[in-house]
């Protein structure tokens, strides 16, 4: 404990260090007085022999210190007292960087959510990965399928790579839970039986599945519940455990609980429960799935077995593949299989989100550069003023290194607070940015700040921190003691401010390429919101149903919607209800080929159609326009699913396609295998798949399955609409409840989704980087001016008007700002190209908005220089040149 | 900024003498001072204050005690005693310091390969 004891009497070290030096001085001196010295000149020789006192006593006082980090806690503290002396330029520098930071560390969560953290709850997630069937003639994220279940099973039971293989339900299945005679929507994941095994997951309560659970020809109708599903919905029953659950219309046995935070294997996916994958007939009344050989809908993850890689596994997966494609070659030609390692996102989307992302990360580093170089600028102003302070610190004895750490210290904690501030923000724009998200998407995405972006932000607060310190650090260190101390400063300030014109520069450019992109990601955005998608979306409701799910029969599914359409017809305000098989727009599709009818030649190629399978009443209730012909009557959508449709409905796109210049009502058309389609109508295109997309040939067919969208016009607000539609589904069928209940305008923020949340950052980005960009320049000019205060004052006195010194303060930042905007705009022209797929409608380079940029910045950076140069032409000559 | 002691001498040579001048008689601050330079008939150049950080280092290893007195002269004084680990420590260093000097000695001699 010899440092401790030293610690606490070093007090007294130091006060015996001072009173002994002071004693040896003293007694030098008596000394050279008692030889004949006269007392003055003893003393002066006495402190000559002894040295440099303060350093004498600095370095004796070192020897009892930790030297690095003492000296580190009084800069610090040193520092401290300097920021809070200029409170407001410090807030300014503090906020600019805050403002950065955060923004950094907001888009940085979502890369750590998404595709850094590993799997909550799961035993060494890095011996996972992900199992995918690759199509080696197909191109792209195209070319990667999910596994059907015929393919796992044959995987799992041939492999040597995994100590198991496990599969899930890439989609979550929305699932009516039926509580006391009342439906809810819930979501379950089809698993495994060896889902929790392979992970290392152990139940809260009871037990997780076994392989018994889930076997082909004998499922055992056993659930594990969510926790937090179980501690919501069930109040944290503890006897939960041998109870059941009505799940579309299925008793499920409660097993056990899953442990809290684990949520399964996929990014935003927080199923309410799990149910044995040979359970799916029951779940979603799909028999055939688990022998289909072309339904790729599991998502397989195996754990490696110790001294076993990833590329070992790829290895014997593809011999495996190579074995499945000879052994059935209808369905698995060409495919090959591919692992990678497991994560949150799936494997082949991980490239998607990682460009995405960065473009972001990008984006707000170059926001963050603005704000370091505002800091770096304010700072050499700063310099510039300690210029006399650092000069006789470093008289007194102190090194250029300590100067320079002196400096560092202040900036680094300058971007420290800008950093814990950075972080709070980040902390409030995170689930901000999340609001953005469709309401109808299943999906909870957890954005948690974590060690990750606790450590992201400090390295960026640190880097910043050194990055804007360091040359006004550098270039104080460097400063002549002499001339400085003889008030000979007015030169050296010069070539300060020309350092700053080139930071100036720098950020002016970095601003124009953020504001390009900005406005032409705003423009886009707006281009996208003002596409007609083809229908009305103003005055429609929407709500999914589905009670085959709830193994009705055709005639009971008949009679729901029969009596849903009256309930809901008779509702105040409707003007007209109809139903749909899913909306455009949606993820949902069917695909087609038609030929036309007349000349059914064999080997004839059909025109490939998107297919839409609509209740009478569709058109009206959306607001399509019927160009030629008629609508369904109700006739044709009730004959029963096993008598030939007879009628169907196109699109324009379609008869222009099949008849440029006939009128197609009364034609014939083949479509798949329904012969003999009679075209009872057209109706306008619209947009099906997305909303920049080229007209799409469209068949409209007038029989429907049991899932189904509902669609109600009205002729008020829909919003007040959705509480009455949920009660109606209610009367009519406790036992239903609709999925995604909403109004067609929240249906719209889907599609729109991406352009918004781009359009949103990106416009943010530029603001961002305008405002800070204006604050800069004048930060600059400002101080350009009270530099040459002195030189005005002499121009003035010398005859100049004050047109002169307007011309002077305004011609430096015009150069500065001309400069800066021709080199952003070289760069823009370079960089809007990364920007050209998520564009709609507008060039990447498009002229008008390079101008309007340009122009914009130039009027607010004159601006910015006005209210200096104002002050300038102010100038009392007299003043002025008194003040030195 | 380095001490000067450092250019004119070697690491560890201005504790060496401390210690030894020490060793004949305890000793204050400034007394050791004028010692030193007295002993090496002024051909050391020291600043005298040099003299306290190295003071200060034996003191926290321990090879030096201190305890404040009143010398002849009636001055509250702060006079400096070897530690028998300061002793031990001055031999071990004088030794290792004559090997040295041998060894520097042969090299410098003149005509003797």
């Amino acid at each position: 404990m010899k440092w401790m004891k030293q610690l606490f009497l070093r007090r007294r070290i130091y006060g015996d260090l001072s009173d002994e030096i002071q004693a040896h001085l003293e007694e030098k001196i008596e000394e050279l007085v008692r030889r004949g010295m006269p007392r003055k000149e003893a003393a002066a020789a006495a402190r000559r022999e002894f040295g440099n006192v303060t350093l004498t006593k600095e370095d004796s006082r070192e020897v009892w210190r930790w030297p690095s980090i003492e000296n580190l806690l009084a800069d610090v503290g040193y520092g401290l007292r300097m920021l809070r002396k200029s409170p407001g330029s410090t807030a300014a520098v503090v906020m600019a960087l805050a403002l950065g930071m955060g923004m950094n560390t907001t888009v940085f969560s979502f890369v750590n959510a998404l595709l850094l953290r590993p799997p909550r709850r799961v035993e060494a997630p890095n011996k996972l990965v992900e199992l995918w069937l690759h199509n080696r003639v197909a191109s792209g994220i195209q070319g990667y399928l999910p596994l059907t279940y015929p393919d796992y099973v044959y995987y799992r039971d041939h492999n040597q790579s995994f100590t198991g293989l496990l599969a899930f339900d890439g989609d979550p299945e929305p699932v009516i839970w039926n509580r006391f005679g009342e439906g809810q929507v819930v979501q379950g994941q089809l698993v495994s039986g060896n889902f929790f095994s392979v992970l290392g997951v152990n139940a809260f309560l009871g037990r997780t599945f076994l392989p018994e659970d889930d076997q082909t020809g004998n499922p055992q109708p056993v659930v594990v519940l969510g926790h937090s599903f179980w501690q919501q919905r069930l109040g944290s029953d503890p006897q939960v455990v041998g109870k059941s659950l009505l799940l579309n219309g299925t008793n499920f046995n409660v097993i056990g609980v899953a442990p809290s935070g684990f949520a399964g294997l996929l990014v935003a996916i927080e199923p309410d429960f799990w149910v044995p994958a040979t359970m799916i007939e029951q779940v979603t009344r799909d028999s055939g799935r688990l022998t289909n050989r072309q339904a790729y809908w599991l998502l397989a993850v195996g754990r490696l077995k110790p001294g076993v890689d990833a590329t070992r596994a790829r290895t014997e997966m593809n011999r495996l593949a190579g074995v499945m494609e000879q052994d059935h070659p209808d369905t698995n030609k060409n495919l090959g299989a591919t692992v990678f390692p497991a994560a949150l996102v799936p494997g082949p989307y991980r490239g998607y989100v990682s460009a995405f992302t960065g473009l972001l990360m990008a984006v707000f580093a170059l926001v963050l550069l603005i704000a370091c170089v505002n800091a770096a600028s304010l700072l050499l102003a700063r310099a510039t003023g300690r210029a006399r302070e650092m000069a006789i610190r470093s008289a007194l004895g102190a090194g250029r290194g300590r100067l320079i750490r002196q400096m560092l210290v202040e900036s680094t904690l300058l971007s420290g607070l800008a950093g814990s501030a950075g972080l709070v923000l980040a902390y409030w724009t995170a689930p901000l940015l999340l609001a953005l998200k469709p309401a109808s998407l299943p999906i909870t995405l957890r954005i948690p700040l974590d060690w990750r972006v606790l450590a992201f932000t400090a390295s960026v607060s640190l880097f910043t921190g050194l990055a804007f310190g360091l040359t006004p650090a550098l270039r104080s260190a460097k400063a002549q003691v002499a001339p400085i101390l003889k008030d000979e400063a007015q030169s050296a300030s010069y070539r300060k401010s020309r350092l700053r014109s080139f930071l100036m520069i720098g950020e002016i450019s970095t601003c124009v390429v953020l504001l390009v992109g900005a406005t032409l990601c705003v423009r886009s955005l707006v281009n996208a919101s003002s596409i007609d998608p083809g229908f009305d979306t103003q005055r429609v409701a929407v709500a999914t149903l589905d009670p085959g799910s709830l193994g009705y029969s055709e005639a009971q599914v008949r009679s729901f919607y029969e009596q849903l359409s009256q309930h809901i017809g008779a509702l105040p305000g409707v003007s007209s209800t109809s139903f749909v098989n899913h909306l455009p727009l949606g993820s949902a599709r069917e695909q087609s080929s038609a030929i036309e009818g007349n000349r059914s030649a064999a080997g004839q190629k059909g025109v490939s159609v998107d297919v839409l399978r609509v209740a009478p009443g569709y058109f009206e209730t959306m607001g399509i326009p019927l160009l030629r012909g008629r609508d369904f009557i109700p006739k044709e959508s009730e004959s029963s699913n096993q008598a030939p449709a007879g009628a169907a409905i196109i699109n324009d796109a379609m008869a222009r396609k099949l008849w440029p210049s006939q009128d197609p009502v009364g034609r014939k058309i083949r479509l798949g295998e329904d012969t003999g389609l009679e075209i009872i109508g057209v109706v306008k295109t619209g947009k099906y798949r997305t909303l920049g997309e080229e007209p799409i040939p469209l068949v409209y067919l007038p029989r429907l399955p049991s899932r189904r969208t509902l669609v109600v016009r009205t002729s008020g607000d829909p919003t007040a609409l959705l509480d009455a539609i949920r009660r109606e589904i209610q009367t009519v069928d406790p036992n239903i409840a609709a999925t995604d209940l909403e109004t067609m305008q929240q249906y719209m923020t889907l599609p729109l989704f991406p352009a918004r949340t781009t359009g949103l950052l990106l416009g943010a980005s530029g603001i961002l980087a305008l405002v800070l960009t204006c604050i800069g320049l004048f930060g600059v000019i400002s101080y350009i001016v009270s530099q040459r205060t002195h030189e005005i004052g002499v121009r003035m006195a010398l005859g100049a008007r004050r047109g002169d010194v307007l011309k002077l303060v305004f011609g430096h930042g015009l150069a500065v700002t001309s400069i800066g905007l021709a080199v952003g705009l070289a760069a823009a022209f370079g960089v809007t190209r990364f920007l050209s797929a998520l564009l709609y409608g507008i060039s990447p380079n498009d002229p008008v908005t390079l101008l309007s940029v340009s122009l914009g910045l130039a009027l607010v950076a004159l601006l910015a220089c006005y209210l200096p140069a104002r002050r300038a032409m102010r100038v009392d000559p007299m003043v002025a040149l008194r003040y030195e | 900024m380095k001490n000067r002691e450092q250019r004119d001498l070697f690491p560890g040579a201005l504790e060496m003498m401390i210690l030894r001048t020490l060793k004949r008689q305890p000793l204050h601050g400034y007394a050791l001072a004028q010692v030193i330079k007295r002993t090496s008939n002024d051909l050391l150049q020291i600043e005298e204050g040099s003299l306290y950080p190295a003071l200060q280092r034996l003191l926290k290893e321990e090879l030096v005690k201190a305890d404040w007195r009143i010398s002849s002269t009636n001055r509250r004084v702060r006079i400096y005693k070897l530690t028998p680990a300061g002793a031990k420590h001055l031999e071990h260093e004088v030794s290792r310091f004559e090997k040295m000097l041998e060894g520097i000695t042969r090299v410098l001699a003149p005509g003797e390969s």
